[in-house]
Parts: C-alpha cells; structure tokens; sequence
C-alpha cells in the first residue's frame, strides 16, 4: 500500500488503482497517518508550517511573554507605593520625609500612567473597523466549504476574494 | 424547426390546463426528476459559472457505478501563473481538491485538500424537495434550447426577501438541470451556471478518475484538523423565516488564535454561515456590510466578540443573523 501511494504521488497508477487508493487514504487508518506523516516531515523541511499550530503556539508564548513582562511591573509599583506611604508615617527626617513623598509621588503617577496607558490600549483595540477594508477570506472560504450547496468553493480558490482587496 | 413546434405544442397544453395548482404540481415533479437526474445519470460535458465579474469554464465527468457517484471537475481557465488546473474528484460524500497553492510566487506546490460531500453543480437541488416548499413557489415557464439540447424553464420564486430566486432549465428528455441563475429581487441575475457541451456517457470505464500528476511538484495534504461537531451556547434569538441551523462546528482557522464556532443554516438551498470569534487585543474587531458578487457578507460585535454572516442571500438576512446573536449565559453556568 505505501509502495502504491508513492506510486500514486509519481503519477504511475491506474485508475481503478487510484480511486481505492483515494478512498483509503481517506477511510483512515495506517494508511492516512502515512500519507500525511511523509507530507508533514515535507512541510516541517521546507519551514513550511503556516498551516499547522506552531504559528499559533508562537502567538500564545508571544502573548504569555509580553503578559510577563508587564505584570510584574504594575504590580511591584503598587507594593512600592504601599510601602512608601508606610514609611512616611514613621519617617522623622526631613530629607527622608522629602524623599519618600517624592518617591511616592512617582510611583503612584507611574501606576496612573499605567493604568491610562491600559485603558488607551484597550479603546484602541476595541475601536472597529469597517469590514470592507479587508476582506475576511478565511470565512469566505470556511463557509463555501461548508455550503450544503455551493459551486463556487470548487471553482474560485482564495485568490478570488484576495484579489477584491 | 422541431423546437418550433415543441414550443407550440407546449403552449397550447399549457393553456389547456386551467387549474394552477396541478401546474405547481407538475414543477416540484420535474424539479424531483432533475434533482434525481444529476446523482444518477452518467454524463460528461463543460460548463460556465458566472459570479459577479468572475467567469470559470469547467470540465465535469460524473458516473454513478452501481450506486457510487463519481465525479471529477476539471478547471480549465485557472490563473495562467499557476500552470496547474484546479482539479475536484468527488466518490460518494468525500470531496478530494488537487489545487496549485495560493501563493503566486510559489507554484511548485499542489495541495490536497480533503471536504465532506456536498451538493455541487448540477446536483444543486436537495433531492428532498419538501423543505423548500415553505420558502419557494414554483412556475413552469417557456421552453429553451441550452447547449444543443431541449430544455423546460421552471422557476423557483422567493416568498419573501430572505433569499434569492433560481431559474432552472432542465433537460427536456433526461430532466438533468442544464442552466441555473440566481435572481434578486430586482431580476438582476447574481450567479449563473450553463452547460455549453454535454454528452451522456455509454460506457463503465472510470479511467478518467485519476488526477494529473506532475513529478517536477511537491504535493501536500491540507492539514487543518477536522472540524469539531458541537452544540454550545451561542443562539439565534430570531432565524430569518425558512431557514434552519444544519451545524455547529468548532474550526481552527489559519491565523487566528483562538477556534472559531461557525453554525451553518440553511433554506434547503440558500446558506448561511455565522462565525463567532473572541476578540484579542491582537486582532481589530469588524462591523459594517459589503458584497462580493453573490455573497453578502456583514460584520458586528457582540459581548467582545466578533461576529461575522457570510452567505449567498440578500443583505438583509446576513443583517438580521448578525444582530440576533446571544450567548446563553443560564446553561452557560451549568
């Protein structure tokens, strides 16, 4: 069976040959993890992974990342400002005293920056777009494919609706 | 000359028969007969597909051996640049697609794509009629000649503004569906499906049902995971009249983070898709309307989601199904 789906793949079966080896490779089994372990050892060669999840993982442990990286900060901020208005209370030295307001000041205008700066983040991402500047060609083609009766899906590939952009 | 008095003939056992309801009749009989016709037949021929300034010329090769339909459609003005024809093999409900990959600077490569069966041209009419009485009248009209071959006009008119009409032109003899237009409201045709060649097919040979491999290229398999059936939360508070939900799937879609839930409804023919998406900061939510030749396609947000209605129907029903969205918070929580 492997020899004929290489067989398949070099154009070198008959007919009858290729219409059970069609429905094979789609009924499952052996076969099907076969066919589609050569072509993804192919697409891992040729970095060719768009269509899988690594894009995705990349997006999660992106997004993961950039949470660390501000968490910590805002929150390290608030404990800083909590502390500083401690200390001011039992501080008796006026530089000390001095220093500390300054200090809080500052910790308690960068937690309002970050606060502002969260806020203006999410109106601008929340901000929508008029859906004719680009578009949807993923949904375009998931509802063709799934059209209970659609032509169209089998006669235009996506380049039909990239071209309308 | 013998279309002539065919025509003649026509029109005065037309006007014999007074009573309206027996013609009615006699259209969702032919339509049954043509809905039968393209599954059973054995035949071979070209036709064009006309969708807004989009023109396509297609090979079509459909056996039924003993039960098991066969069909291979052959694409024959595919881009240039592809130097590959976009190739469907059909075998009972699974669909095969041999296609050059999307990307004009790569055309090395052909993917094979794997889809669940569905109604493809000229099996466009559900072989169970039933459901499209609700929606749908019929009326026999004139009779035509398309690619060579006597054909009986049946049209199947919209009850309300939720869907589009059809003009079907059926085989005279065989009853195979030959021509289809989709019709708006205005009479402007959005789609139109014509055979220009047909021949039936004698003989039992499937030698034709192989696809054209090319050596020099590399083949992959499409391999984005099997939808997921599922039933969750997301409602319709009010479906446009006639139509029904026919699935929920839970797809994961290339480029977008999160699954996406597309519930499909459906008239019996017209279909609707309705995507839900969370909304990341990554991604800028949609809302308005366009068009693209006969897709309506309308955008709007709901409770941080993005909702998105595709589907070959009038603007009005994208709209009203984008609008009716809710989450059902009460079984939500169970």
């Amino acid at each position: 069976m492997k020899n004929q789906l290489s067989a398949f793949m070099d154009g070198e079966l008959s007919a009858e040959e290729s219409a059970h080896l069609i429905t094979s490779t789609k009924t499952g089994g052996e076969l099907k993890n076969c066919w589609a372990y050569y072509h993804l050892i192919g697409d891992s060669l040729r970095g060719d992974v768009g269509l899988g999840g690594v894009n995705m993982q990349y997006d999660f442990s992106n997004r993961v990342m950039t949470a660390l990286e501000s968490e910590p900060t805002i929150l390290a901020s608030y404990i800083a400002a909590k502390t500083n208005f401690a200390s001011q209370k039992t501080a008796y030295k006026t530089s000390t005293k001095l220093w500390s307001a300054v200090a809080s000041v500052a910790a308690v205008m960068f937690v309002g920056i970050m606060v502002f700066q969260q806020q203006f983040n999410q109106l601008e991402a929340l901000m929508p777009v008029e859906i004719a500047q680009s578009v949807p060609t993923e949904y375009l083609q998931a509802h063709q494919a799934a059209a209970p009766s659609s032509a169209a899906y089998y006669i235009q590939n996506a380049s039909f609706a990239e071209t309308k952009k | 000359m013998f279309s002539v008095i065919f025509r003649l003939l026509l029109t005065l056992t037309l006007s014999v028969i007074s009573v309206q309801s027996i013609a009615a009749e006699d259209a969702w009989l032919m339509l049954q007969k043509t809905a039968y016709a393209a599954r059973e037949l054995n035949y071979q021929g070209v036709f064009s597909y006309q969708n807004g300034k989009q023109v396509r010329s297609v090979q079509i090769t459909h056996m039924n051996r003993d039960g098991q339909e066969m069909t291979r459609n052959l694409v024959l003005n595919a881009k240039l640049q592809a130097k590959q024809s976009r190739e469907v093999f059909s075998q009972g409900n699974d669909i095969l697609i041999v296609s050059p990959k999307n990307e004009s600077n790569n055309t090395s490569t052909v993917v094979i794509e794997k889809r669940r069966g569905q109604n493809l041209f000229p099996a466009m009419l559900p072989t169970d009629l039933q459901v499209l009485k609700t929606s749908y009248t019929t009326r026999i009209s004139a009779t035509e000649m398309v690619a060579g071959r006597g054909t009986q006009v049946i049209e199947l008119i919209a009850n309300d503004n939720y869907r589009y009409s059809y003009k079907i032109w059926a085989d005279a003899e065989f009853g195979l569906l030959l021509k289809m237009t989709l019709i708006d409201s205005n009479k402007k045709t959005l789609e139109q499906f014509e055979f220009t060649q047909l021949s039936m097919l004698n003989s039992r040979d499937v030698n034709w049902f192989q696809p054209k491999i090319d050596v020099k290229k590399n083949y992959v398999t499409d391999v984005s995971a099997p939808a997921n059936h599922v039933d969750t939360n997301w409602i319709v508070a009010e479906l446009p009249t006639g139509y029904m939900k026919v699935d929920h799937v839970v797809l994961n879609l290339p480029g977008k983070t999160s699954p996406v839930d597309q519930m499909i409804f459906s008239d019996g023919i017209a279909s609707v898709s309705l995507f839900i998406e969370p909304i990341s900061k990554s991604i800028h939510p949609k809302t308005g309307h366009m068009v693209i030749g006969s897709t309506n396609i309308c955008a709007n947000v709901i409770d941080g989601y993005q909702i998105t209605v595709v589907g070959e129907v009038p603007a009005a029903t994208v709209l009203q199904i984008a609008k009716a969205v809710t989450f059902n918070k009460q079984t939500a929580l169970k």
